[in-house]
């Protein structure tokens, strides 16, 4: 387990967080598990719990390293391929607010890493997260979709052809 | 009867039978799972999908005994009510949890 990998992280992405803080606490917890899904595992293992995704060893460390986390003290340099993945996780999900992220991570957790098919992972988060509006748990499931989706070589073809189909249909139209 | 049962019996009376019940169970699993963090109100009403009435009844009798603590939380600026295992609770759990898994492995053969 790597609490500088998590601090480089937190570092890359622009949170200067209070350990004291229930909020802050929530946002490294769902920020470090999006990025893990994304490809950079510090190595700490997450389950499901009432919260969602949590990774209770993360908290323990977090704790135990108060002043490290809150000065973002780190020996660990993120790769080049690291650092891009946090650029788009702070692009996304620039105003770190915690409903969003729980959302997307939740989601991700059921859609990504436990494979299940979208509507069911929407129902596990809409059952687990109840209280968010439906909204709020929208704008979380297309962010998780938009920062983790992969699509498959197929899928890649398949949207190139609709695009084509679409690109065929607009040139005519101008031409005509 | 072999001494496994005997010993079972002799650890169960050292247990908070107050405890024993399916909600109080998962709200002590659940509480105690997130540790120094705290879970909030209605995340508990929503995972466990229990009532107001059950869910704040049995939070409310942990709380007596000393298992949790609860707290006021500010979240997106709004103020939520947050639960923490203690360490009486953390300690009660842990005896509930060993006790229990003793107490299935316990059970015998299947006749």
């Amino acid at each position: 387990m790597s609490l500088n990998k998590v601090i480089a992280c937190l570092k890359g992405i622009g949170l200067k967080p209070k350990v004291d803080d229930f909020q802050n606490r929530l946002v490294i917890q769902k920020a470090i598990y999006l990025l893990k899904l994304k490809g950079i595992d510090p190595g700490f293992d997450y389950n499901l719990y009432v919260r969602g995704p949590y990774s209770p060893d993360l908290t323990k460390e977090v704790y135990d390293h108060k002043s490290a986390v809150e000065e973002l003290k780190t020996s660990t340099r993120l790769s080049n391929a690291e650092a891009g993945m946090v650029g788009e996780f702070k692009e996304l999900f620039s105003d770190f607010k915690p409903s969003i992220l729980e959302v997307a991570a939740t989601y991700a957790f059921f859609a990504f890493e436990r494979k299940q098919d979208p509507i069911t992972a929407l129902q596990n988060v809409k059952r687990m997260k109840s209280f968010y509006s439906g909204a709020q748990i929208a704008v979380g499931v297309s962010k998780a979709k938009e920062f983790l989706f992969k699509p498959s070589e197929k899928q890649l073809a398949d949207m190139k052809e609709e695009a084509r189909a679409w690109q065929d249909a607009s040139l005519k139209s101008m031409q005509g | 009867m072999n001494s496994d049962f005997l010993s079972l019996i002799r650890e169960s009376e050292a247990l908070n039978s107050d405890v024993f019940s399916l909600i109080r169970l998962l709200l002590l699993s659940s509480i105690a799972s997130v540790g120094k963090d705290g879970v909030t109100y209605r995340e508990l009403k929503a995972a466990l999908g229990v009532s107001d009435g059950a869910l704040f009844t049995n939070l409310s009798v942990l709380e007596k005994m000393g298992y949790v603590s609860s707290e006021e939380i500010s979240l997106e600026g709004k103020k939520l009510k947050s639960y923490r295992i203690t360490q009486e609770g953390l300690l009660a759990w842990e005896r509930i949890r060993n006790w229990l898994k003793k107490f299935v492995e316990c059970g015998g053969e299947k006749q």
